[in-house]
C-alpha cells in the first residue's frame, strides 16, 4: 500500500521512483515542497522566487522615481535638501504650466522617450511621471523625432 | 523655396485664449525637440547644454506671461515660429545663436522687462543712452 502510494505520487510529480522511495515522512515533505514550487512557477510564469523578483521590481521603480525627483529639483531650482514625496504635485512645488511642460521635455531627453500630448497633460505628480516613463521605456518608445 | 512655402502656411487666429495657450505649449514642445539638431548644426556642444537652451527658451516665453489678447499671442507665436525656422534652416550664423541665446543672459543683450504701464519717456530713460 505504501509502495503503491509512493509510486502514484512520483508518477504524478514526474520524479524518478528511486528518488521518492525514502521514508514516508521525508517523501511527504519533499512532495509538498515540489508541489508548492511547481504551483508558484506555473502561476508567475517565472522560474524565480518571490523575494528577488519583488526586490528587482521595487529597485527599478525607486530608481525611476529618484531620477524624476532629481530632474524636478533641477528644473524648479529647489535645494538638494528639499524633500519630495512621490505624491507631490508640481503646482505645490511652485511650478506653473510652462514649468510642467519643461519638466516633461527634460524627462523626454533624459530617458530617450517621446511623450504624446495627451499623456503629457495627464502628468501632475512625480508618481504619474515615473509610471508613464516606466510604461514608455518598457514599451520601447521611439526616439525623439528629428526636426524637419 | 522652403521660405516661400513656409510663408504661405499661416495658421488661422485662435478663437479663444485657451486655444492660444495650447498653441504656446505646442510651440515650446516643438522648439525643445529641435534643440539637439540645433546644437549639432551650430556646433554648440562646448558652449551650452540642452538643458540651458531649454531654460532660455522658457524664459523668452515667460517674458510675455501677462499677454491675454489671443491676437497678440498669435502674432508672437508667428514670430517665434519664424525665428525657430530661421535657426533650423541655417539662416543664422553661429555667433548670432550664441549671442542671443547663450551669452545674452549674461548682459550682452539688454534684458529690459516689458513694463506695460510706463510711458515712453520713462522707458527711454531706463534704457539710458545706448543706441
Amino acid at each position: 500500500m505504501a509502495a503503491a502510494l509512493s509510486a502514484v505520487v512520483s508518477a504524478k510529480l514526474g520524479c524518478p521512483p528511486a528518488a521518492a522511495l525514502g521514508s514516508w515522512k521525508g517523501s511527504r515533505i519533499s512532495s509538498r515542497n515540489l508541489v508548492s514550487m511547481k504551483t508558484m512557477t506555473a502561476r508567475r510564469g517565472l522560474v524565480s522566487l518571490r523575494s528577488p523578483r519583488f526586490r528587482v521590481f521595487c529597485a527599478a521603480k525607486a530608481e525611476t522615481v529618484g531620477k524624476v525627483m532629481q530632474i524636478v529639483k533641477q528644473q524648479l531650482a529647489l535645494g538638494e535638501e528639499a524633500k519630495l514625496a512621490p505624491e507631490s504635485q508640481f503646482t505645490e512645488l511652485g511650478a506653473d504650466s510652462l514649468d510642467t511642460v519643461e519638466i516633461v521635455m527634460a524627462l523626454e531627453e533624459e530617458f530617450g522617450i517621446t511623450v504624446e500630448e495627451d499623456n503629457a497633460q495627464s502628468i501632475t505628480t512625480i508618481q504619474d511621471a515615473a509610471d508613464l516613463i516606466d510604461k514608455l521605456v518598457a514599451g520601447g518608445g521611439g526616439k525623439p523625432p528629428a526636426a524637419a | 523655396m522652403a521660405f516661400t512655402m513656409r510663408a504661405v502656411k499661416v495658421p488661422p487666429n485662435s478663437a479663444s485664449l485657451e486655444e492660444a495657450r495650447h498653441r504656446v505649449f505646442d510651440f515650446f514642445r516643438q522648439a525643445c525637440r529641435a534643440i539637439p539638431s540645433i546644437m549639432e548644426i551650430y556646433n554648440l556642444d562646448d558652449v551650452v547644454t540642452p538643458s540651458q537652451l531649454r531654460s532660455t527658451i522658457a524664459k523668452e516665453i515667460r517674458k510675455n506671461q501677462g499677454v491675454t489678447n489671443p491676437k497678440v499671442i498669435d502674432m508672437l507665436l508667428f514670430k517665434g515660429m519664424e525665428e525657430l525656422g530661421n535657426i533650423t534652416e541655417h539662416a543664422k550664423q553661429r555667433h548670432h545663436v550664441i549671442g542671443q541665446y547663450v551669452v545674452g543672459q549674461k548682459g550682452l543683450v539688454q534684458d529690459m522687462e516689458k513694463d506695460q504701464g510706463s510711458s515712453d519717456f520713462l522707458k527711454k530713460f531706463y534704457t539710458s543712452n545706448y543706441s
